[in-house]
């Protein structure tokens, strides 16, 4: 057997890989090909559906009506991986460089969300943030709030709920990154005079803590400047008081493949999610995954709502694409830490 | 306007009362995110019906008349088997859709009964939480002609009507239904998807209609308040995602109606409540989940479920529900016997069973919606009185006079109204 595995190179990796493979086929590929395939059909259950490429019209009259739900589902789904990442990464690198002896309580305490089923924690962020709920109710009776705010049914809640949603997608790869982080660099950086690193760190953080926050405002809907105020104030005060020259140069720049994979494990399901639209939203907050159900389910209108999945599969491999491209993690934490 | 009877002012008698509506709304949620599928291997059935679907078109009614004899090929119609094959009757209702056991959640003593009389046994299972994704799961198999597993399925009316176009379910054998012929109550017969009643037996009824908390909002009594910008509600109110219910109350507000719906009145319907949108009245369009935010105070003026409404009160007794003066919509889940059925005897015999008035009452005295046999009321007296009297159950003639049943719909209709509705969703 040994002298057989030894001739035959491929047996183990093609052993290894099989079960992988064939579950990809069975429950991935095949769907998918089905799919793609009812994207050109034309018809209705009554009459029965036909397949003709000369369909592939279906793909510009989906796209081109729905393309505004496709806009909003980039957007929400960009401000909440953005807002991921503000809340996840000071939470992994406190994790990682603070934690002590609670790192594997408070990884722990990351994960546990998930023993809960995904449906029943958005559910409960209905309670948390009703009208007359535990938060919004007492603010309301003592007059700091006035009576008809609310938070559900905007999309600051749909974010919200995506943000809450997928914080451990971003908190953990972001933690891997940063406990791999070898403290002696940072040690050596600090030996190198790269100390506290205050009137850049204001200004860096200020501009942009603001420029975030200011961006977030707008996608919200709600007062941006107000926002952006705070976010650069927030953002001035963390530049001045928490980050140093050591964190900029080593640090961050030896994590970026963690942020990389953080976002993407949050963006790609954000995009497709329909359920904190259905759940927390409004009729004006739904994204595109909500109008693939309704086209699947209420109105049997299986060539558009394929063509609409299937557009959005290929938009999702081109964003993914170009971000690799781009922010591609090897090279350019490599290119950081040389800078 | 002076004789607009109040329906929830009857207490509440012993019931298994559902309390978790939010978990039954995260339920269909799970559902709707499973991808399709059934728990049955298909088979292809040797006795049964060729669907209808790949011949073309056929005449909704002649394909309701004859869903076995629809296939383009003129092979010998198949007479329902003599005798069935072994094995229980597959029967896929609603949750909360039967009489159980109090001692013992699994048992449903009419269905033991049932086997106790007749020696059949029946598989009863709780696997539809909403139309269109259980649709998703058996329209495979009867576009492909083959068995669904299911013996009986129990659908609301539009969709019950969707099938019975499709040639997907098969006419009764009335030599089986005895009492089904003789207590269906004659408000339910006749309607356009099946005008002789042949494909078709009503399992419960329910009627939409004004949800409000008074506290908040005084007493509702007009379907014109969904379109007025009152402070009191503006924001605060809730519709229906079901298409009939919140169509067919914006028709009978524009004084249309929706017994015979028009592409013209939907149009119109449509525009009505994308102004009520736009003004900043509509806070959200939801499926069971309006319950609980009427519960939660989220909303104080919705369109509601009557069943829905005997929960709300058990947590919020303030609560109430009026069917407006300009009418209500009455709708009906309905047993059906698909193509396929291995158990057709054995099913006719249980959907008949279910219209001996007294096994009607034991159902009725458990869940909470209204009842379409005959006499089930006298029966239910004599066991439970208070559940007889309470007019959300049994509704009193003034009330049911003021209900609607939202007509039949062609397929082209259909989904130009589901287009249309898709905007006031959202979606479109």
């Amino acid at each position: 057997m040994g002298t057989f595995l030894k001739r035959h190179h491929w047996v183990t990796p093609l052993a290894l890989l099989t079960p992988g493979i064939l579950w990809l086929l069975v429950f991935y590929l095949w769907p998918a090909l089905q799919m793609f395939i009812a994207s050109f059909w034309h018809g209705t259950l009554e009459t029965g559906f036909v397949f003709s490429l000369d369909n592939w019209t279906n793909y510009p009259d989906a796209v081109g009506q729905f393309a505004p739900f496709y806009l909003r589902s980039v957007v929400y789904a960009a401000a909440a991986t953005m807002t991921t990442f503000l809340i996840a990464y000071p939470l992994a690198y406190t994790i990682a460089f603070k934690g002590g002896r609670f790192k594997n309580l408070m990884l722990f305490l990351v994960v546990a969300p998930f023993f809960t089923s995904f449906l029943l924690r958005t559910i409960s962020w209905k309670i948390i943030l009703g009208d007359v709920g535990p938060i919004i109710g007492p603010l309301k009776g003592i007059g700091v709030l006035p009576q008809d705010f609310h938070i559900l049914a905007t999309p600051m809640a749909v974010i919200a709920g995506i943000t809450y949603n997928f914080l451990p997608f971003m908190t953990l790869p972001v933690y891997v990154a940063l406990e791999k982080v070898d403290v002696r660099l940072v040690e050596a950086a600090k030996d190198l005079y790269a100390g506290p690193w205050r009137p850049g760190g204001l200004i860096a953080g200020g501009i942009l803590g603001g420029a975030l926050m200011g961006v977030l405002g707008l996608v919200f809907g709600v007062d941006w400047a107000v926002f952006a105020v705070i976010g650069a104030a927030f953002g001035g005060f963390v530049g001045w008081f928490l980050v140093s020259e050591s964190f900029i140069r080593v640090t961050f720049p030896l994590s970026l493949s963690g942020v990389f994979a953080g976002g993407l494990l949050t963006f790609i399901p954000a995009i497709g999610d329909y359920i904190n639209a259905e759940l927390l939203g409004n009729p004006s907050t739904n994204m595109i995954g909500n109008v693939i159900q309704n086209k699947f389910l209420t109105q049997n209108d299986y060539p558009t709502a394929s063509a609409l999945s299937f557009a959005m599969m290929a938009g999702v491999l081109v964003v993914v694409a170009i971000y690799a491209k781009v922010l591609g993690t090897e090279e350019l934490s490599a290119a950081a830490a040389r800078a | 306007m002076s004789t607009n009877d109040n329906l929830t002012g009857t207490p509440i008698s012993r019931r298994r009362l559902l309390q978790g509506s939010a978990l039954m709304g995260a339920a269909a949620f799970l559902a709707a995110c499973g991808t399709k599928g059934t728990a049955n291997t298909p088979s292809p059935s040797a006795a049964a019906t060729v669907a209808a679907s790949t011949g073309g078109s056929t005449a909704p009614s002649e394909a309701a008349v004859a869903s076995a004899s629809v296939a383009p090929t003129a092979t010998p119609v198949p007479t329902p088997a003599p005798s069935d094959a072994p094995g229980a009757i597959n029967w896929a209702n609603w949750t909360y859709y039967i009489d159980v056991d109090p001692k013992d959640q699994k048992k449903h003593p009419t269905l033991d009964a049932f086997t106790k009389s007749t020696g059949l046994q029946v598989k009863y299972q709780e696997v539809i939480d909403d139309n269109e994704t259980f649709f998703g799961t058996i329209q495979p198999q009867l576009q492909g002609g083959q068995d669904t597993g299911w013996d009986i399925i129990t659908m609301t009316d539009w969709m019950a009507a969707r099938l019975i176009r499709l040639g997907w379910v098969q006419s009764f054998n009335a030599a089986n239904m005895p009492n089904f012929t003789a207590n269906l109550l004659d408000t339910y017969k006749g309607v356009g998807w099946d005008p002789d009643g042949s494909h078709h037996a009503p399992w419960q009824s329910g009627m939409t209609g004004i949800g409000f908390d008074p506290a908040k909002t005084g007493n509702v009594t007009s379907l014109a308040a969904y379109f007025t910008p009152d402070p009191r509600w503006k924001g605060k109110t809730e519709l229906l995602s079901e298409m009939r219910d919140t169509i067919g109350l914006t028709m009978l507000y524009l004084g249309l109606d929706p017994t015979q719906p028009t592409r013209d009145g939907c149009d119109k319907a449509v525009a009505a409540l994308q102004k009520a949108k736009a003004d900043g009245i509509i806070r959200g369009i939801k499926g069971n989940s309006y319950a609980e935010d009427l519960k939660a105070g989220d909303a104080v003026l919705v369109m509601a479920w009557s069943g829905d409404m005997v929960q709300v009160l058990v947590d919020k007794p303030g609560i109430k529900f009026n069917i407006a003066t300009e009418g209500g919509i009455l709708w009906t889940d309905n047993s059906m016997i698909p193509n396929g059925a291995k158990h057709k005897n054995g099913a006719e015999k249980l959907i008949d069973w279910y219209y001996i008035p007294e096994n009607a009452a034991l159902v009725e005295d458990y869940v909470n919606y209204i009842c379409p046999v005959k006499g089930a009321d006298v029966a239910l007296k004599k066991i439970d009185p208070s559940v007889a009297s309470n007019p959300l159950i049994f509704p009193p003639a003034s009330t049911t006079a003021r209900l609607h049943i939202f007509g039949a719909l062609s397929e082209a209709d259909e989904t130009y109204f589901n287009q249309q509705f898709a905007k006031v969703l959202g979606v479109g």
